[in-house]
């Protein structure tokens, strides 16, 4: 774990974005100096019907489609209903209310505090081992079988 | 004296769209057209055009016992051909859906007849003959009681009433049964159970928000109206909350 703490921020639009828009969104913000880690939140858009009596069949959803973030292309899995940030520095945060102000469209919200979780779970300690990158902490889900995308192409 | 049910409390517009909903003398607007066969499409119980599936025989087919209460029911159309048990089960979104759970089982119990509601936090269901559902489905999408957007038609995966809107003013679901077109009609692409539909069904436009509010069933204190604003419904909740507490005590008025 490391000693060093960062700032961190969540903005969290009144609405939820479209691919486009969040797209849009996350280009912006990646492009801030300063943006040390990211995760976005919203409810999941599974590949496969989860239950029901459709259960297994394919789930075509407009918004759960690859997107290019910098260089990086990912797949969306969610749709989006917020983002949480870890910044640099504070000043960074002000920047980025900046950008929030120029690209979304809907009114949101931007508040500071501590958002991604500090110490190791029990699940993470399962999933990493006992030498764990702490940047790796909180990132990503430890039940996905997929890891984190490291966006590429911004210098 | 006849008894007059009064259907419930409230001076405020919500209260006075309940009443309108739940009373079967008041005819609704109709504010949509939907054809049979859409509804059959998005039911996804039978293939449009093919007959009824049935669980038991006519009933005039049949010997019934005599029975007195027999007598005094009259079958409804469905139970009558020996239709199957089917539902259609609705999503209403918090943010000022023209109806809600409770509301609907309470509709539809004065409406409806033979019908079977279930109702749940976030979703409303209501199984009857299959032929009665077709019915009462139609009237449940053409009037003021559905909005293409807030009110979602999902057999399963119902999550969403109480998230946010998306940007285009659609209610979060995860498997994406409608869609908001360029020209502003939302259409079913998938039954409610997700399963993909060979053609979409139209089912009109997202209404206004002022129409939202004009026509909402729900108290929400930041996106329409407040409960606490309600005196006399305050009162009422107040007076059925007090006499329950005190029933072990045998309250008297």
């Amino acid at each position: 774990m490391t000693e060093a703490t960062y700032p961190q921020c969540r903005i969290v639009p009144q609405r939820f974005l479209k691919s486009d828009s969040a797209q849009r969104l996350l280009n912006a913000v990646v492009r801030v100096e300063g943006v040390r880690r990211m995760i976005i939140n919203g409810p999941r858009l599974p590949a496969t019907v989860p239950y029901g009596p459709a259960r297994g069949k394919p789930n075509p959803h407009p918004d759960r489609k690859k997107i290019m973030v910098g260089d990086t292309e990912f797949e969306l899995e969610v749709q989006v209903g917020g983002l949480i940030l870890e910044v640099e520095e504070k000043g960074v945060i002000a920047e980025i209310r900046k950008v929030c102000d120029e690209v979304l469209t809907v009114p949101y919200t931007l508040d500071e505090g501590t958002f991604m979780k500090p110490v190791p779970t029990m699940s993470d300690y399962a999933k990493y081992g006992p030498d764990a990158d702490p940047r790796l902490l909180g990132l990503a889900d430890p039940r996905s079988r997929k890891g984190l995308v490291i966006i590429q192409g911004l210098k | 004296m006849a008894y007059k049910p009064q259907y419930g409390p409230g001076t405020s517009a919500v209260a006075e769209n309940r009443r309108r909903q739940m009373n079967p003398g008041v005819q609704l607007e109709k504010v949509r057209d939907v054809t049979d066969e859409d509804i059959v499409l998005i039911l996804g119980h039978r293939a449009p055009g093919s007959a009824y599936p049935t669980a038991h025989p006519p009933l005039a087919e049949q010997q019934e016992p005599d029975c007195p209460i027999r007598k005094i029911v009259t079958a409804t159309d469905g139970a009558k051909a020996g239709d199957r048990v089917r539902y259609i089960q609705f999503t209403d979104s918090m943010f000022n859906a023209p109806s809600q759970p409770y509301q609907r089982t309470y509709t539809e119990c004065y409406r409806f007849r033979g019908i079977d509601p279930g109702t749940l936090s976030g979703r409303q269901i209501v199984e009857c003959r299959e032929r009665d559902l077709e019915k009462y489905s139609k009237f449940l999408v053409e009037t003021e009681m559905f909005d293409s957007a807030r009110i979602g038609i999902r057999g399963a995966t119902v999550h969403g009433h109480s998230l946010r809107l998306a940007e285009d003013g659609m209610m979060f679901d995860m498997l994406q049964r409608c869609l908001l077109g360029d020209d502003g009609i939302v259409r079913y692409v998938k039954n409610q159970i997700g399963e993909p539909l060979d053609r979409a069904v139209a089912v009109g436009k997202p209404m206004d928000e002022a129409w939202m509010k004009k026509h909402s069933t729900i108290f929400h204190s930041l996106v329409g109206s407040a409960y606490r604003d309600d005196a006399e419904y305050i009162e009422y909740i107040q007076r059925i909350h007090s006499l329950r507490t005190k029933y072990g005590f045998m309250p008297k008025e």
